[in-house]
Parts: C-alpha cells; structure tokens; sequence
C-alpha cells in the first residue's frame, strides 16, 4: 500500500484568502474574529470571523460567478489557488485527480433563499434556476472540479466538525482503491445569517455567544514518489484516522483517549514524539474534555498546542481542515522533520470523536 | 421598432437589464436586434434564465415555445408585452 503525504496547500481563512496571511496569523496567535457589519449581516451575531473583503466577483472572476454563492466561491478559490502553486503539470492528467471536499450542509443560506422564492412568489416556479444547483450539498465540490477542469472521482463528506477528518480519511481510501493517482482534499464552510440563526437555535445556552467563522482549506496528498518526482517536499505524512463514538457526554474524554492511542498505535508513533496538537475546541463542554483525553493519550510528552478556535471562530465543517492547515503552517516550508509527528483531534457535540496522526520523514 | 401596449421605456430598460445581467455584458453592446446566441455566447441556459427572471420580475407566465421568439431584445419585449396582455385581459 502507497502511503500519502500533504505536499501543498491552500487556505482562505477569517486573516485572508491564501496561506501567507493564515501562517501569519496562526504563528503570531492573533485573533482574526471582528466586529460584524450588523448592515450587511443581520442576525444572532455581533461578531465573526469573516473572510475580509471576500466575494466570488473579486476572488474567482467577474465572469460566470453572478450566482455562485460564497461557500462555493470559498471552494473554489482555495482549490485554485492550490493548483496554481503546483503548476501546470499537476493537471496534465485531470481523469486521474480526486477531489473530496468537505461541508456542512452546503450553502443553507443558498437552500432557504431558494425555497422562500418558491413560497412567496407569485407563482411557485417563479425561481430564478441558475440558483437551483446552489441548493445541492454538493456544488462546491462539482463547481470546484469544473471550474478548474479537474475529472476525477468527486466526493462531499458532511461530518459536523469532523469532517475535514472525515474528508481526508475518505481521501485515503479513494487513493487506496486505485480511484485516482492523486487527492484534493479539504473543507470549506460560509458564514451567512441563516447559518448563524441554524447554529444559535442548535447549540447550547452555554456555548451559544461564541462567535462563528468561516474559510476553507484544501491540501494535495499524493505518494512520496510522485511528490519527489514533481519536486514538492513532502510536508507530512497522512499516518492514521481514527473515529469513536460516544453515548453520553461523560465518555467523551475517555473515548477520544482511545481514539487517539489506538491512531498513534496504527501509527507507530509514539506520545514523545508529537511535537504539535491541534484540538477543536469546540464549546464551553467538550473543549476540556478534548484537551484531558488528549492530555491521558499522550501521558507526560508536552507537544506545543496550537489552538485555532479562539482565533478563527466556530468555522463548523470546515474546522478540522484548518487545523490540519495550522499544523502544516507552523510545521513550515521544510514540513514535519525527522521522527516528528502530529495530533488533529475534535470532540462533536453529535457523539463523535476523531483524530488524524501526522508524520515527518521516518529517522534515518 | 416593433409598438408595444403594455411595456413601457421602464419596462423596457428593466428587461434588458435582467438580460444583460445573465449574459454578463454591458448593456451598451446589446442593441435591439443583436442576437443573444450569435453575438452575445448565451447557451440554452441563460435563455431558460431569461424566461424565468422575466417571470419573476412582471409576474407572467411565459410558455417555453416563446423561447423561439426570444433571440434578442426586440424579440423578448414582444413577448413579455404579450403576456402581461394576457395576464391583463385574464384578470378581467
């Protein structure tokens, strides 16, 4: 079996589109969350982490983008962007490039804008259709792929805060079963009011004031080999996932200990090694949970934290990504080094856990 | 220019705007006859746009057999004149 590694990425996050502002940002620990436009923005929130200045006009094109909504355009910004810096050879074969993206629900501003036309309408087909395929959960992934011409096999993974998790342990396994030569990975979620009501309305009293995000991140994984032979470095190798669930919130920390001691078993790292972790974070509840059973996994090393929520926001699907983003931003240009390895958790508010172990080059 | 009842130079400036939008030009390269297939790239989905668009912003109904008729601007201002007639007289 061919092992994948991360040899290049891409970010459009709440410090920016591309990745220069992001490891900017993250290595300097400044927040990106600011005062809302309440004007533009309506809704429970008075503060975000908004992508600054972004829309499909200025980012992807004035052209053919009149009805791409923003979580598209955030897709397919960041999938270009990460093309762009692999250069032309990476798409010489396009039928042999995968892309599995990530996402919450799509865009629910796009699906209730949508039927609210067809219900107050004059007449219920009264609805503009070039709007229609926005409502589909998977137009980032099909818009980002036909935008940039890419032909391979196309996957939406939908996962709470999972999912960018989620996306890249598909991603593997796509590769592993000879679906495509090489994958592009990642999540990307939009912050809209309908999404701000959806998330004030679902989560808890305790947690509700905190402050949402949004951006994307998208990786390119392919095998050692074919990194060299494209002259990428690779920047980490894709160790192991692992997923638990859990029943009652009192489980959760035992349950993630688990997950992550059965990754880094599958892993064959040890806790000495993981020189860096990035948790969730999420919520008042499952924050602490999350860093005691990563704490109990890893005994008495002391990897450096790299917490993103605080600076980010709540970018719900497309967290998990970021953080695998933040690794390999604070990892730098050269990636993980030598015997050295990396931890992205989450704890979900639904009752699922996950990781992803991280690795550099094996010790000479 | 073909006389029309019921849409006025409003009217008019309206439907060319919606036109312009879809197809993504200005409005000064659309003259009353220029052909949004031939002269302006528009594909079969942008004319389905239109219909709709049009629908929406006069409250018609405008059958999908116009979409013949509707090859530029002079050709979808007839139409959408005859159908808020249509809709006129049906609401008599």
């Amino acid at each position: 079996m061919s092992e994948l590694v991360l040899s290049a990425w891409s970010v459009v996050s709440p410090y920016g589109v591309g990745s220069a502002p992001f490891s900017a940002g993250i290595g300097a620990g400044t927040s990106a969350v600011g005062e809302l436009d309440r004007a533009a923005w309506p809704g429970p929130f008075d503060r975000c982490g908004l992508v600054p200045d972004f829309t499909a006009a200025e980012y992807v094109g004035k052209k053919g983008t009149r009805t791409m909504d923003r979580v598209t355009a955030i897709a397919v910004t960041a999938v270009g962007r990460l093309l762009a810096s692999c250069g032309d050879e990476l798409t010489a074969h396009p039928e042999q490039i995968g892309l599995v993206l990530g996402t919450g629900s799509g865009s629910v501003q796009s699906i209730m804008d949508f039927t609210r036309d067809s219900l107050v309408g004059e007449r219920p087909y009264h609805v503009d259709p070039a709007r229609f395929p926005n409502t589909v959960m998977n137009r980032a992934a099909g818009q980002s792929a036909i935008w940039h011409g890419i032909k391979g096999p196309n996957t939406t993974v939908a996962g709470g805060w999972l999912t960018g998790l989620l996306a890249l342990s598909y991603a593997v396994r796509l590769h592993r079963g000879g679906h495509c030569a090489r994958v592009l990975c990642g999540a990307a979620e939009e912050y809209s009011t309908q999404r701000a009501w959806l998330e004030w309305h679902g989560r808890g009293v305790e947690e509700r004031e905190s402050p949402l995000g949004e951006g994307g991140a998208v990786f390119l994984m392919e095998t050692v080999a074919d990194a060299r032979e494209a002259g990428r470095t690779p920047l980490a190798r894709v160790l192991a996932t692992r997923f638990r669930a859990y029943a009652d919130r009192a489980d959760a920390q035992k349950t993630l200990a688990e997950c992550v001691g059965s990754a880094l078993d599958k892993a064959g790292v040890a806790p000495e090694d993981i020189r860096l972790v990035a948790p969730l974070g999420a919520g008042a509840e499952l924050a602490a949970p999350e860093e005691a059973g990563i704490e109990d996994a890893l005994g008495t090393a002391r990897p450096r934290w790299i917490r993103c929520r605080p600076l980010l926001g709540d970018t719900s699907a497309a967290s998990t990504s970021l953080q695998l983003a933040a690794v390999l931003a604070t990892a730098g240009e050269s990636g993980l080094g030598p015997g050295e390895a990396a931890l992205v958790t989450g704890i979900d508010r639904d009752g699922t856990v996950g990781c992803a172990v991280l690795g550099g080059p094996a010790r000479a | 220019m073909t006389t029309t009842k019921h849409v006025d130079a409003e009217g008019r400036a309206t439907i060319k705007g919606i036109i312009c939008d879809i197809l993504e030009i200005d409005e000064a390269e659309m003259t009353d006859t220029s052909r949004f297939k031939e002269d302006h790239e528009a594909d079969s989905m942008g004319a389905i746009e239109i219909l709709s668009q049009l629908e929406r912003a006069f409250g018609i109904d405008i059958d999908q057999a116009e979409l013949a008729r509707m090859v530029n601007l002079e050709g979808v201002v007839t139409v959408v004149d005859e159908a808020v007639a249509a809709k006129a007289a049906a609401s008599l």
